[in-house]
């Protein structure tokens, strides 16, 4: 039937943005990427916003969660200081020792910034800048890693991105202190937001990319950020996000990995902060004898909505996956772990495994999980588990009988139970500041 | 172990014909014109003496099926099925009116005789042995063929779109149980039908059920009374043997409060080049304190080496556990068809209900199977499990889908699921898509699910003890699959190892 589906509000308005918002974009005077942002939009436009009936948006229906589409954000965002920047970022994770590359509604804001020491290292320059003035490099680089079955989210933000930035990590590079890339929004009024980050790590470099998503002030704020990662061979990667948004904020994340030969990718994503949190990770070995070990820690209460969706794609043999989620859900929260491993017809002695548990404080939490398996290889080890429940009466007796109080004892168990995600992270000092996060998320903080 | 032995020397006996029931009985027969509208539906029902509120419930099915679309989402390629190109109805001539059972027509004795369905119902379907009747087998068994004389097991055969006989009828109403065909308790008991017939799986379920609804031909109807142990286990027999024929088949068992009754079920089909349509639907009810055990070995046919001809069973299976510590146990084995899809269910709607679902689904050749279950707990203190093993060989893709939910009400849900797959050669997919809902905070829900080849070394292991790769992968795969096995009834356990053998055959090297 060549029936038309009814638009939404809210895809009507993103429809409006694109179509009076073009000329202003970034690049879009550029042959090229005039022509991959109406590519990208054609490719967002035939589906729409996804809704529940779409397979992969089966616990997040984008068209009711979204009911309109906020107008793109200024370009100048608020006059931010660093003092600012800090308290959107919270004690913690401020005292954090890093590279700091700041980036307010989407523009590198270099004055903000603490690149000192990485020069010859690692080149970090606006995405805005470079689409206005793109390079053979950045058309070969961008949207290359585009998930096998593309993405409607990420295909809406190549349409509509107006910044971010690339990171390039030289080759046998090796960081000691960790590339803080910090997103700030900071609006006056509701406000939309499309970023990408481009980041390409050269050979045999060892990095660690910590990427945080907060807010200066309680604007709601609608997200839409996608980092594209390329590790070169051998290449050591830790990238980190840190998601706290405020709660008026629908966040709509995708990090797009591909992995060379024998390299190593250690991912843990934080999520905790805003109102309705789409996460997605999609990473692809494209070389053989790759790592990658996906892991995270959800903190959920209120309303909030937290969907975490993985696509791990061996297409060549001999690597290695893991995925480890935990969720600590609490009030009418609704927490989703869904991950689909996909081993490819000649992609032997594959290992893949994934867990997620998710552990619920009240009646009315919903967990979903969906481990999904797709294997085409006979010779793989594969596996996944996924466990639900709530807060263990005999531990907490046990606890209780030894003179700790009740609510001591069940905060005391659920740090606990993130701490083993946490443990995930092999950096000391990042691990430290998101248990101390923890520890203010069940305060009430 | 001396099964697993009966399985070594099965695969060792199996000839090139892999598929030993893939004959065809040359039968008379009476059909409903190909093709699907109005008069079929009216045909069908006309042809099964229904009364007029049976007719105008089918007539309903149709007209919503009319508005349905096809179902796109499973694991399963397939060219479209025209609908049209199907005969509705098929029955063997002699089977016409009431008969006794040595009317029956020789050439289905032999057809049953050929599948070998357990001896003692031969004998009662040949007329050897008068129903009630002390059986030899009894006696050289040294048991006394006594009122439920032990291992009796009654039997519906349903011969393409009819029920050509149910034995051990009177022996069961003794008992006060209802065994018979579908369309007989449609005339016969149609309270029983019009309170029960789909109040599990509406017509407007989906568009297979749908379909079946409106033309479904016949299938087994069961009723055991309040308190009442089954006295036998209950079996149906399907058989498709006309040419372009559908099969429809309806199956209702109602198990009332404190009863319990064990159901198997069995299917074959000849061997042809064209795809065959098989879509049943089954519908189990279990009241308070009630007990349903369902089996099935599904056989049918599942095309050649090349991927040619073959059934395609796409089945919707459910039970309500609608009363308080009731419990529904499905344990299927899947060997047959080109594609099979089906997720027979349990809704755990009484307090304590317990639900279970038991699988092995082995694929060989082109096979593709999308199968698994669903449990959905709404009553309180509910529990459910689920053990799946499916072993992909050959290029086939072997799918489970699996869906546990709990309810906002339903506190102190438990479930329990391992899914497994075992995959035999580079050529053949295995996939787990698992979905869980946890709504209620009290549910405590357990997944697990591995993937691999079978091991190298176990392989070796028992090489190095004389056997032949193929014995050895029996042997593993019949390990693997054991826990399953295990809930058979005793009747069905050596048929499916010898099963297991057969479809494996020819993956290895």
């Amino acid at each position: 039937m060549a029936t038309e589906v009814l638009k939404t509000k809210a895809e009507q308005e993103l429809a409006q943005q694109f179509e009076t918002g073009m000329p202003n974009l970034p690049g879009s005077d550029v042959g090229w990427t005039k022509a991959m942002r109406e590519a990208a939009w054609q490719t967002y436009a035939a589906a729409g916003l996804p809704h529940r009936r779409v397979e992969e948006w089966k616990y997040t229906d984008l068209r009711a969660l979204l009911k309109d589409a906020y107008p793109p954000a200024p370009a100048l965002g608020e006059a931010l200081t660093a003092e600012n920047i800090d308290a959107a970022l919270g004690e913690h994770v401020a005292a954090l020792d890093c590279h700091r590359i700041v980036i307010v509604n989407g523009h590198f804001r270099e004055e903000l910034s603490d690149l000192d020491g990485i020069g010859g290292q690692v080149e970090v320059r606006s995405l805005s800048e470079a689409l206005s003035d793109p390079s053979d490099w950045l058309q070969n680089t961008l949207g290359q890693v585009a998930p096998q079955d593309g993405d409607v989210i990420a295909s809406l933000n190549a349409a509509l991105m107006t910044g971010g930035v690339i990171v390039r990590v030289a080759a046998e590079a090796k960081l000691e202190k960790p590339l803080h890339l910090i997103h700030v929004a900071a609006v006056k009024d509701a406000a939309g937001l499309a970023t990408r980050n481009i980041v390409d790590v050269g050979a045999d470099a060892a990095v660690t990319l910590l990427e945080s998503y907060t807010g200066h002030g309680a604007i709601p704020v609608q997200r839409n950020a996608v980092t594209e990662l390329v590790a070169g061979d051998k290449a050591d990667v830790h990238h980190i996000k840190l998601q706290n948004d405020n709660a008026h904020t629908a966040h709509l994340s995708t990090w797009m990995t591909r992995l060379g030969t024998r390299a190593s990718y250690r991912a843990f994503q934080f999520s905790t902060g805003a109102d309705v949190a789409r996460n997605q990770i999609f990473v692809q070995f494209a070389g053989e004898g790759g790592l990658s070990h996906v892991s995270g820690a959800v903190l959920s209460r209120g309303k909030q909505h937290d969907d975490t969706t993985m696509v791990i794609d061996h297409a060549v043999p001999e690597c290695e996956s893991r995925e480890f989620f935990k969720l600590v859900l609490d009030d009418d929260a609704r927490g989703i772990v869904q991950c689909k491993v996909n081993v490819q017809r000649d992609a032997q002695k594959s290992d893949g495994h994934q867990i997620a548990h998710g552990l619920m404080l009240s009646e009315t939490a919903e967990f979903d999980s969906k481990p999904e398996l797709e294997i085409f290889a006979d010779d793989v080890v594969c596996g996944h588990g996924s466990t639900s429940g709530q807060v263990d009466e005999d531990l907490l007796f046990y606890l209780r009988a030894r003179g700790i109080p009740e609510p001591q004892a069940r905060a005391l168990l659920i740090e606990a139970f993130i701490g083993e995600a946490l443990e995930k992270i092999e950096r000391d000092d990042v691990r430290e500041a998101f248990s101390a996060l923890t520890s203010s998320w069940l305060k009430g903080e | 172990m001396p099964a697993v032995q009966e399985t070594v020397e099965q695969v060792r006996e199996i000839d090139v014909d892999k598929y030993k029931y893939g004959f065809e009985t040359d039968i008379e027969t009476v059909k409903a014109p190909k093709g699907l509208n109005e008069d079929i539906v009216r045909f069908i029902s006309e042809k099964k003496s229904e009364p007029e509120w049976m007719l105008e419930w089918r007539l309903g099915a149709f007209k919503r099926w009319l508005t349905m679309d096809e179902p796109k989402w499973s694991r399963v390629h397939y060219p479209k099925i025209d609908f049209q190109d199907l005969y509705y109805y098929a029955a063997p001539k002699s089977t016409e009116g009431p008969k006794s059972l040595d009317e029956v027509d020789p050439e289905l004795l032999e057809t049953y005789a050929k599948l070998g369905i357990p001896l003692k119902e031969q004998e009662i379907l040949a007329g050897v042995r008068k129903q009630g009747e002390p059986s030899h087998l009894d006696e050289e068994a040294g048991i006394a063929g006594g009122e439920y004389g032990s291992g009796k097991v009654a039997i519906d055969a349903v011969f393409d779109s009819v029920s050509v006989v149910t034995t051990f009828k009177e022996e069961l109403a003794k008992a006060g149980v209802i065994f018979c065909s579908i369309s007989e308790a449609v005339r016969e008991h149609p309270e029983l039908v019009k309170k029960y017939l789909g109040s599990v799986v509406p017509t407007s379920d989906n568009f297979y059920a749908t379909l079946n609804s409106a033309v479904f031909s016949d299938g087994s109807f069961v009723y055991v009374p309040e308190g009442v142990r089954c006295p036998m286990e209950l079996s149906t027999y399907f058989r498709i043997n006309e040419k372009d024929t559908g099969q429809f088949e309806r199956t209702l068992i109602i198990a009332d409060k404190g009863s319990y009754v064990s159901y198997l079920e069995g299917c074959t089909a000849p061997m042809r080049d064209e795809n065959q349509l098989h879509a049943a639907v089954v519908e189990l009810i279990a009241l308070d304190d009630a007990e349903i055990k369902y089996s099935t070995v599904q056989n049918w046919y599942p095309g050649d080496k090349e991927g040619k001809g073959g059934v395609y069973n796409f089945v919707t299976k459910r039970g309500d556990c609608r009363g308080k510590n009731s419990k529904i146990s499905w344990t299927q084995v899947e060997t047959g068809s080109a594609i099979t899809w089906k997720y027979p269910s349990c809704i755990l709607r009484g307090d304590n209900s317990v639900g279970e679902f038991y699988s092995i689904a082995i694929s060989n050749g082109y096979q593709q199977v999308d199968s698994g279950t669903k449990m959905i707990h709404l009553g309180k203190n509910t529990t459910s499990r689920i053990i799946s093993k499916g072993i992909a060989a050959g290029h086939s893709d072997n799918t489970y889908r699996g869906l546990v939910s709990a309810h906002r009400k339903a506190t102190g849900a438990r479930n329990f699921t391992a899914c497994d797959s075992l995959l035999i050669g580079d050529k053949c997919g295995a996939h787990t898509i698992p979905y869980i809902e946890a709504k209620n905070s009290s549910a405590m829900f357990e997944h697990e699910a591995t993937t691999s080849k079978i091991s190298e070394d176990q392989l070796f292991y028992c090489q190095a003890r004389g056997m032949n790769e193929e014995e050895a992968v029996a042997l593993i795969v019949n390990g693997f699959v054991r826990d399953v096995i295990q809930k058979l009834p005793m009747e069905f356990m050596a048929e499916t190892q010898r099963l297991i053998g057969i479809s494996l055959e020819g993956s290895v090297g």
